[in-house]
Parts: C-alpha cells; sequence; structure tokens
C-alpha cells in the first residue's frame, strides 16, 4: 500500500482498537493500538480531540484555528502532518 | 496556549507499554 498525503477534504478517524487515555500519573494524554503507544503533547491531543470520523481535515483546523486563534494554514499544514505521521503507525485512518 | 507543531513520542519500553493496558 502506498502512502498518499493527507488532503483538506479527508476525514482522519482512529480504527477500531485505537483509543485515546489519559495519564494521569504523567499528566499526559497517550494514544494506545493493541500493544503499541504513542505519548502526545497538548497540541496532539487537542488535534485527536477534533477527530470524530465526521469533520474533514479542513474543518477540524477551521475550529482549531478560533480556538488558538492561529492561521487555519499554518495548522491546516500542522495538523496534516501529525496526522500522517501517526498513519503510518496505522493509529489514524482516512476515509 | 500558543498553538505549537504538535509532536508525538514513541513509547518503546514494553514494561511502559503494558503500564497502559487482564
Amino acid at each position: 500500500m502506498t502512502l498518499t498525503a493527507i488532503t483538506e477534504a479527508d476525514t482522519p478517524f482512529l480504527p477500531r482498537g485505537v483509543r485515546t487515555k489519559f495519564d494521569s500519573v504523567r499528566d499526559i494524554w497517550v494514544l494506545l493500538a493493541p500493544e503499541r503507544a504513542v505519548k502526545l503533547d497538548p497540541i496532539g491531543a487537542a488535534i485527536l480531540a477534533e477527530v470524530d470520523g465526521t469533520r474533514t481535515l479542513n474543518e477540524i483546523a477551521g475550529g482549531l484555528a478560533a480556538k488558538y486563534n492561529a492561521p487555519v494554514d499554518q495548522i491546516k499544514k500542522d495538523a496534516g502532518a501529525f496526522l500522517m505521521s501517526l498513519i503510518e503507525r496505522r493509529m489514524v485512518e482516512l476515509r | 496556549m500558543a498553538w505549537t507543531a504538535p509532536k508525538i513520542e514513541e513509547v518503546t519500553c514494553g514494561m511502559e507499554i503494558n503500564m497502559y493496558f487482564d
């Protein structure tokens, strides 16, 4: 399978068996897949909080741009790269 | 909080992974 870049019209979602969890000991969010885990920083956790399987990257970036008062193009670029790194780990899929 | 490019850190230690999961 060849990975292609995420576009703003793509809708990211967490596949079955992948979920976020708050690690109250370390005070961080982690993303869990079967027998694998990655630690998220607050921005990564904020992006995944917007990933609900119904909203496109464009819609997600728009919501975050309003929340963080930041340029939507910058957020689209950063969130897209973040999601691609999780797609490569099979922790996010697109529809 | 200001927007910064998000970073992720892979958990590679098996014992640490097990902490997050009978």
